[in-house]
């Protein structure tokens, strides 16, 4: 979501909590360990919750609302499916087994194998998500400079307030007046699904054209949502930057404005504003879920949705497991980049 | 002077002018919080009817009788719109606090005790905060059932570790403070110096940081409702936008602007003040902040 | 030919309230040449340094700055595209300089890559060569500034101004803050570089100067106050300001005591009306407040024999003037029984000089004379010939009211103070004594000023103690009587004869102290009479030694212990356990 630039900057300080003396290899095995133990921990948590609430795990099934039982034998099908006849401990194991395989299990409401599902959707989000993430970072990346450099201007201010203003409208409404304004006021984009529906497309451009056009609103939504924050937190890092002395001396030396500006000043926000980007992906996933929603976007997010609706426990916790394994996957890429960047936290600053 | 004095000279000037700025985003914020709290106290005073009581027909337009018109199924839309306002204050507050509670609880013991302890809990929260949250708000909704009161219980479970950084940070900063040894050297136990010194000046990055929590727990139940994944027997503005975009028929009239975009204005003006609070309180626990994003100086 | 020249160099930062940074500075400096400028904080030295590069910001700048004949003040930032770097390097103080999140290779061949347009390959190899010219391991090249101790960074910092080779080097206190390896190698590299460009120094390393730079200015409050060739300057200061910084500068080699400068640093926010070092100025008179002071071009005398060329000077009064001047004072005794009288010529043709705010000793064995001389000094025994200027006339000859009204303002520290105190005053009372004989202020007041002489010399102000006779304290706290009896007419010389000979040696302690101290706080000068050589290294400014009468060496204190050149010096010395070789060394800075 969009408001949680704090818990950027202080992912910030989650390498000074590592000790100094460990060296890069040691501090990348540390951080592999600790997602993998992160995995392991939901895993076992997505394993665990609905068993451990009172009453049957069957009836959770039953949509409360149209109400309901089990014939004889569709409780035994389920129960053998479920294999809630075995013992907790082997059923625990056996869920482990299936989890490393990445067998997902069967879908219940679409009658047909998770992983394949997942396999058809993930790839729409994880486009939907890298386009706006990438957008994000560069636009906030370009203002932010820009805006602190011309700190105090009517142009600085005015994108201030535009930017603090958005960052307090939600994720879904942002989406939702997007598509008030393309449905009904400038009807120029489609508003629904990841292409025209029944098109026959004449060549592979085609094809990319009519996405290309569907992606536009989404991703856009999609941004704009990501956008507040990470300006803000971009602009305040070089605000920061340009009272220091070394700028001062990349003056002096003579250098162009736009190497001090965005080499000298830009690179010491870049840190900070790589922790930022790394959580914002599980913010990206919350956002893709409600932009999906609204437009009606085949991803993941509407899959969960479906999967909610239909009380289809396999497919919904197993996307949810895709979902929090691709967050880590990708914080992991981000600390490696991280770490890989920043002079100061594997070799230890010496005085 | 230094020049480094006469720079500080200078942009002490400058924010002269800042000072007037911070009092204003305070009392702004705290005016629209203001009115919010007291349209959901006088909500019986306000509204005539109920919230989903079929009081007109569907989709008629603006009136007299019916400020906002109806929904598609003849619910007065002014009074579902009132009655959210008491929803989505009674999340703010009861995340608010249960995040902040879990949050500063951990915060404090962390940054106290320190060793072990901390290097576990923070390892904790790092594994909290990796986490997608808002699919894990799906999934522990879906199995614990989609009630007011268990959203904010999982909003605070899985929410918590910005306030707990933010006060263990300040724990760590205030630990090393003298007049804490001091007081340690006279026998005080743990309890009496969180109790006299810690609480008392952490209580303003406390007051800050529930707002902020309070302003993610409104954003996050309205998302809920808007999935529909909300309390069905409570009217709240997230509820109101879904069953808007569920109605087929919603952009062949004019419906939309009636009732699509009225709760989408409140509930942005809502979290706006909230966030102006927050900025105002910031502000006020940390000064240096608000000289960097002024614009001052050189 | 002239590099670069400061016309009347004036700088006010445009804050609230507004601070005088540079106030009408002017210097130029020749190709070739090395300069230094010396301050404190406050004097402005930053601000002259970030000028030279165009790097003020949000200040008025007056005046003019040329550098080989371009005027470059108030060009805009393009057109000082063309100095900044190419022509003049700028070193910076602080490490912070350093972009933390940048290899020190990239902020060594940006200049190179942008300004003069080298390709990648010629900037970096350009880069590693300046990095071995100023004595860093090659591989700082791919290193961050983190990982470098603070020495290195301040190489770095010199090695990133000299990238573009640039004529003028101006270096913001190059030597602060370094251990004293690093510092030595700083200062044998300036050496070096000295061969190929000129030099512009800001510091207060006073020590540093030394061979590295042919002329040195002193600023304080933003204005230059001396000028001149860097051996006389700092060997022999004339401005009060320079005189008290150097007293002030710990120098190796130093024997003497730190001492400050009485008063508070500089508050440039005050507009200058006058001299600007005036409310800390020993010797400052009325004029000094109101009458406009430049820089001026000294007037050689007698005293510099000629060698004070290019000396310039911004005292109204000429720089540090005499508060006391004995010349060819002679005094003889007649001894002996009556048909044997002889003649012993106690001081004999003696020249002595006291400055404002110094402290002047005067060593010499038993019977060398020295008591004789400072009683001369202060008119309390007669002279047979010679003269003693003091206010514009001669002691010896003033009469009257115009002699009692220098009498106030010269006083003895005797010797024995039990001799000194009358026995049958009480203690109050031989304190205001003074006071009554010259007939200053009601009794009221006298009581006031003498609890206030009193208390300055650390002694208990109460009525008990006021009233105690002068046999009943000890020889310590005799002597802080006698002190506070001298004190309390606010005196601007004090001759102390022997003042610690009846002390135990922790009251003597105690009693420099107490001297030096006063002596810092009022302004005061002060002569110093005794045999102890190792005292008055300690405490004097200068030092003469009196030998049969007449004065056989004068110098500062560390060059009479370096190279004595005089026999009698000598003893002294290796009385106070200095170890003394027979040889005498030609002296030399």
């Amino acid at each position: 979501m969009a408001q949680d630039a704090e818990t950027g900057a202080e992912r910030g300080t989650r390498a000074s909590l590592r000790p100094p003396s460990d060296g890069r290899v040691n501090h990348l095995s540390a951080l592999a360990a600790l997602h993998l133990v992160t995995i392991f921990v939901l895993v076992s948590l997505v394993f665990f919750l609905p068993r451990a609430l009172p009453g049957d795990p069957l009836n959770a099934l039953l949509d409360p609302e149209v109400g309901g039982t089990f014939t004889a034998e569709a409780r035994a099908e389920l129960e053998a499916h479920y294999q809630l006849d075995r013992p907790l401990g082997e059923q625990y194991v056996r869920y482990l087994g299936r989890m490393a395989t990445l067998d997902f299990g069967w879908s219940i409401s679409r009658q047909s194998p998770v992983s394949s599902l997942i396999a058809a959707r993930l790839p729409w989000t994880l486009l939907l998500m890298g386009l706006a993430l990438t957008f994000a970072a560069a636009i906030s990346w370009l203002a932010g400079t820009t805006s602190a450099w011309r700190r105090g201007s009517r142009s600085d201010r005015a994108l201030v307030a535009v930017l603090t203003l958005a960052r307090s409208v939600p994720d879904f409404a942002i989406a939702t007046i997007l598509l008030i304004v393309f449905a009904v006021l400038v009807p120029v984009l489609p508003v629904a699904g990841n292409r025209t529906v029944f098109a026959q497309y004449t060549s592979i451009w085609q094809e990319a054209g009519d996405v290309t056009a569907h992606l536009i609103l989404p991703v856009s939504a999609l941004t704009i949502g990501l956008l507040g924050s990470k300006f803000l937190l971009v602009r305040n890092s070089v605000i920061g930057s340009l009272g220091q002395e070394y700028m001062m001396l990349a003056r002096a030396k003579g250098l162009p404005i736009r190497v001090q500006k965005y080499r000298h000043a830009g690179r010491n926000a870049l840190l900070p504003f790589l922790t930022l980007l790394g959580v914002q992906f599980g913010f990206a996933v919350g956002g893709s879920i409600f932009v999906e929603e609204v437009f009606t976007y085949p991803g993941m997010g509407t899959l969960i949705l479906d999967a909610v609706d239909a009380r289809d426990y396999p497919l919904l916790e197993a996307v949810f497991l895709v979902l929090a394994a691709t967050v880590l996957m990708a914080n992991f890429v981000v600390d490696l980049i991280y770490t890989w960047l920043d002079p100061g936290v594997s070799t230890g600053a010496r005085s | 002077m230094t020049i480094v004095s006469a720079t500080a000279t200078a942009s002490r000037a400058g924010s002269a002018g800042g000072i007037r700025r911070r009092l204003d985003s305070l009392t702004v914020g705290l005016a629209i919080v203001g009115l919010f709290v007291v349209v959901a106290l006088l909500a019986p005073v306000l509204t005539t009817y109920r919230a989903f009581e079929l009081a007109g027909r569907p989709i008629e337009p603006p009136s007299v009788e019916f400020p906002l018109g109806t929904n598609g199924v003849g619910n007065d839309i002014f009074t579902q719109l009132v009655l959210g306002t008491r929803s989505s204050l009674l999340i703010a507050l009861l995340a608010g606090l249960g995040t902040l509670l879990v949050g500063a609880t951990i915060g404090l013991l962390s940054g106290w005790r320190g060793g072990v302890v901390d290097v576990v809990l923070m390892r904790v929260t790092d594994i909290v905060l990796a986490l997608p949250r808002l699919p894990l708000l799906i999934l522990m909704g879906v199995y614990l059932g989609p009630t007011l009161l268990n959203t904010a219980l999982v909003i605070s479970l899985v929410f918590w570790p910005p306030s707990a950084r933010v006060v263990r940070s300040q724990v760590l900063s205030l630990r090393g403070r003298a007049h804490l040894t001091a007081s340690l050297g006279f026998g005080a136990g743990t309890w009496y110096s969180l109790r006299r010194h810690v609480i008392p000046e952490v209580g303003l990055i406390l007051i800050a940081s529930l707002i902020a929590s309070a302003g993610r727990a409104v954003m996050l139940e309205a998302g809920l409702a808007f999935l529909g994944l909300g309390d069905p027997s409570r009217v709240s503005w997230g509820r109101i936008l879904r069953d808007a975009l569920d109605f087929q028929a919603l952009f062949f009239t004019d419906a939309w602007s009636w009732w699509l975009v009225p709760p989408i204005v409140a509930l942005s003006l809502f979290l706006l003040g909230l966030t102006l609070v927050g900025i105002g309180f910031e502000r006020r626990a940390n000064p240096r902040l608000s000289r960097h994003s002024e614009g001052t100086a050189r | 030919m002239t590099l670069l020249q400061v016309e009347d160099l004036t700088i006010t930062y445009r804050s609230d309230p507004p601070v005088y940074a540079v106030d009408g500075v002017s210097f130029s400096l020749e190709t070739g040449r090395a300069t230094a400028l010396i301050g404190e904080s406050g004097s402005g030295k930053s601000t002259v340094a970030r000028s030279l590069l165009g790097l003020v910001d949000g200040a008025d700048i007056g005046g003019r700055i040329v550098f080989d004949g371009d005027e470059v003040q108030g060009l805009e930032a393009a057109r000082w595209r063309d100095y900044r770097w190419g022509r003049i390097g700028l070193v910076f103080q602080s490490a912070t300089a350093l972009n933390p999140v940048l290899r020190i290779g990239l902020q060594l061949t940006e200049p190179l890559v942008e300004g003069d347009g080298l390709s990648a390959a010629a900037a970096e190899a350009r880069a590693r060569a300046v990095i071995d010219l100023v004595g860093l391991e090659a591989d700082v090249y791919e290193q961050h500034p983190a990982e470098l101790s603070g020495g290195r960074r301040r190489l770095a910092l010199l090695a990133i101004a000299l990238v573009r080779d640039p004529e003028l080097l101006v270096l913001d206190e190059p030597t602060a803050g370094l251990d004293p390896v690093t510092r030595a190698e700083v200062l044998a590299l300036l050496q070096r570089l000295r061969n190929d460009r000129s030099l512009l120094l800001l510091t207060h390393d006073i020590d540093a100067l030394d061979g590295l730079v042919d002329h040195v200015g002193v600023l304080y409050r933003g204005r230059l106050i001396e000028s001149g060739k860097v051996d006389d300057v700092l060997t022999r200061p004339r401005h009060p300001y320079t005189w008290g910084l150097l007293n002030a500068h710990p120098r190796l080699g130093n024997v003497k005591d730190l001492r400050g400068i009485r008063g508070r640093p500089p508050d440039n926010t005050e507009p200058i009306t006058g001299c600007g070092f005036v409310e800390r100025c020993t010797q400052a008179v009325d004029a000094c407040r109101t009458d406009d002071v430049t820089l001026q071009p000294l007037t050689p005398d007698a005293s510099t024999n000629g060698t004070d060329d290019g000396r310039q000077l911004a005292c109204l009064r000429g720089g540090l003037v005499p508060v006391l001047q004995g010349r060819g004072l002679r005094k003889v005794y007649t001894t002996g029984p009556a048909l044997n009288r002889r003649q012993v010529v106690a001081v004999d043709d003696v020249d002595v000089e006291v400055r404002h705010g110094e402290v002047l000793g005067i060593v010499g064995s038993n019977g060398a004379g020295k008591s004789t001389l400072g009683q001369l000094l202060l008119r309390l025994v007669d002279a047979d010939s010679g003269i003693v200027e003091f206010d514009g006339g001669d002691l010896l000859s003033m009469k009257g009211d115009r002699l009692k009204a220098a009498r106030r303002r010269l006083q003895m520290l005797f010797q024995d103070p039990y001799e000194a105190l009358s026995p049958r005053l009480r203690v109050g009372q031989c304190v205001i004594e003074p006071l009554e004989i010259q007939g200053i202020g009601t009794a009221a007041e006298r009581s006031a000023a003498a609890s206030e002489a009193l208390d300055s010399v650390r002694l208990p102000t109460t009525p008990g103690f006021l009233d105690r006779h002068t046999h009943e304290l000890s020889g310590g706290q005799l002597q802080r009587v006698a002190l506070a009896r001298a004190l309390v007419l606010d005196p601007v010389l004090l001759v102390a004869d022997e003042p610690f000979e009846g002390l135990d040696p922790s009251e003597q302690a105690k009693m420099i102290q107490l001297l030096k101290s006063l002596q810092v706080e009022r302004g005061m000068s002060m002569v110093l009479v005794s045999h102890d050589m190792a005292v008055t290294l300690r405490t004097a400014d200068r030092i003469v030694v009196i030998h049969e009468g007449r004065i056989v060496e004068e110098a500062a204190g560390r060059d009479l212990l370096r190279a004595p050149q005089h026999p009698a010096t000598r003893r002294l010395l290796a009385a106070a356990g200095a170890e003394v070789s027979s040889v005498s060394i030609p002296a030399n800075h």
